[in-house]
């Protein structure tokens, strides 16, 4: 098989595609789980309102399709301003520049929009779980924490969090893989991550099996190595000695969570 | 607003039901889609995932790799792969867009649903099948008349959930224009550039209508979940 169709343009072209490929999973993932556990503390909260809030925007991101909140924020949201005001804000933003300087990466709004949209998406489906993960930390290690005298913000940032993650974590790494397929769909709106930089080389050269099967052969690749990654986090969540392995007391647990 | 309302109101139909005069498109198309999709995809489901249990271990190879594949690429590259390749590469004359989309749709599905396969007959008690096999039923009766239901039962709820997020993702075929509610979408919007100021509307209409059918099916099947579990209770309280 020759390689012609390869030539260094589009070579060049590809990696830069796959550079913002990656550069958006990292981001958008890191900022989905950020997001995530703060949506899954406000569902679990004893307040009515922010109990209710949470719910209503996990529903409403689960619910509707990535690309249909894609394609509302890259260009649907901006129309709602008037056309010079829609300029300054979205496109020749100071801000937005900024990000350009820091990662090298020129990011128009359409980008950042996708960015916004997958987080918004992916968080919900990340409180949901975060959720479901703290509900099996037993009541036992959250009393005997509080008895210990353990703030709201030791309970969190000691058992909650890690904890929740730590049980969640299997169905986390699968919606995080899926979050990095979905990625594609920025295509859609001329983000010029590794699919659309795909296209375009089809486009110019009008060699569509060499490329359709490169991409799948990337996109495999990448979703393989993001599961190794995760998995390994996985681990290292999941590293301290478990109280419900070794045995000892829910409270010499909380112990050594609280006072270490 | 009232222009808004208007504009969306005169093209509902074709939201709705697609054209008229054509093939059922829009939201319908989208239903009928994500439906046809998890249906037949639950036939290849139970082929792979038999086969991940097999004794043959390049059965179990093949299996594997199968769920690898469908699962590890993004949907909208796997329906442009079937849509350009399938089509103009093997056939040699352009593939029809829908059946395109409900190939990558089966395939991208059965992936998914083969590990739900997996795990619901994993569930099957093995006294059940021994029984069966015991009172001089063939495996494949056994299989069909003791596994299969019993796991049914269990795969159901997973089920529900795969077929709504696959209604979700029919929305990727708009990439290749099988005329299903995005695309309708796209093409009642068009390039007029008098047509800017519905964009916020139409979409935040369109957004309504996936989350509208995706919420009402996952609260239905909540709802039936709950009951199914309770009556399960009493049915294993009077068998045993």
């Amino acid at each position: 098989m020759s390689l012609e169709w390869l030539s260094p343009e589009t070579i060049k072209l590809l990696l830069e595609g796959l550079y913002l490929t990656i550069w958006l999973t990292a981001v958008t993932s890191v900022l989905s789980l950020v997001l995530g556990v703060v949506v899954g503390s406000f569902r679990l909260s004893k307040n009515r309102i922010l109990r209710w809030s949470a719910a209503a925007y996990i529903e409403i991101h689960r619910n509707i399709p990535a690309l249909v909140l894609i394609i509302f924020w890259a260009f649907a949201v901006p129309q709602l301003f008037p056309a010079d005001l829609r300029r300054v804000i979205f496109f020749d933003n100071p801000l937005i520049f900024q990000i350009e300087t820091v990662t090298g990466l020129s990011v128009p709004y359409y980008t950042l929009a996708a960015g916004i949209a997958l987080t918004l998406n992916t968080s919900a489906y990340l409180a949901e779980l975060y959720r479901a993960g703290v509900g099996t930390i037993s009541q036992n290690i959250v009393d005997a924490a509080r008895t210990l005298g353990a703030s709201n913000w030791i309970l969190m940032s000691r058992i909650l969090i890690p904890r929740g993650l730590g049980a969640a974590f299997p169905a986390i790494s699968t919606r995080l893989i899926h979050h990095m397929k979905n990625t594609t769909l920025a295509a859609l709106v001329a983000t010029p991550e590794f699919f659309h930089s795909t296209q375009t080389a089809i486009s110019r050269s009008f060699r569509a099996v060499e490329y359709l099967l490169l991409a799948a052969a990337v996109y495999l690749v990448l979703s393989s190595l993001y599961a190794k990654l995760l998995r390994w986090i996985e681990d290292y969540l999941n590293r301290r000695p478990s109280f419900n392995r070794v045995q000892i007391t829910p409270l010499e647990g909380a112990q050594n969570l609280v006072l270490e | 607003m009232i222009e808004q309302i208007e504009f969306i109101y005169s093209h509902s139909p074709q939201l709705l039901f697609g054209f008229p005069g054509q093939r059922p498109g829009g939201l319908l198309l989208s239903v009928m889609l994500a439906i046809l999709a998890i249906v037949i995809g639950f036939f290849f489901a139970l082929l792979v995932g038999a086969g991940q249990q097999s004794r043959s271990g390049p059965v179990r190879w093949v299996c594997q790799r199968y769920i690898d594949i469908f699962r590890g690429l993004p949907l909208i590259l796997l329906v442009i792969i079937i849509y350009q390749l399938g089509g103009v590469r093997i056939l040699g004359f352009d593939i029809n867009p829908l059946a395109a989309a409900l190939i990558a749709l089966v395939l991208y599905s059965s992936a998914y649903q083969a590990e739900i396969v997996r795990a619901g007959l994993l569930s099957v008690p093995r006294q059940h099948v021994e029984s069966a096999r015991v009172l001089g039923s063939s495996p494949l009766r056994a299989f069909f008349t003791v596994e299969l239901p019993y796991a049914l039962r269990v795969m159901t709820p997973a089920f529900v959930g795969q077929a709504i997020s696959l209604f979700k993702d029919t929305s990727v075929l708009v990439i290749i224009g099988a005329a299903e509610l995005m695309t309708i979408t796209r093409a009642v919007l068009g390039s007029d550039i008098t047509n800017l100021q519905h964009w916020i509307t139409l979409y935040l209409f369109v957004g309504l209508l996936y989350f509208g059918i995706a919420y009402a099916v996952s609260l239905i099947a909540r709802r039936w979940e709950e009951k199914s579990r309770s009556s399960e209770l009493v049915h294993s309280l009077t068998t045993y």
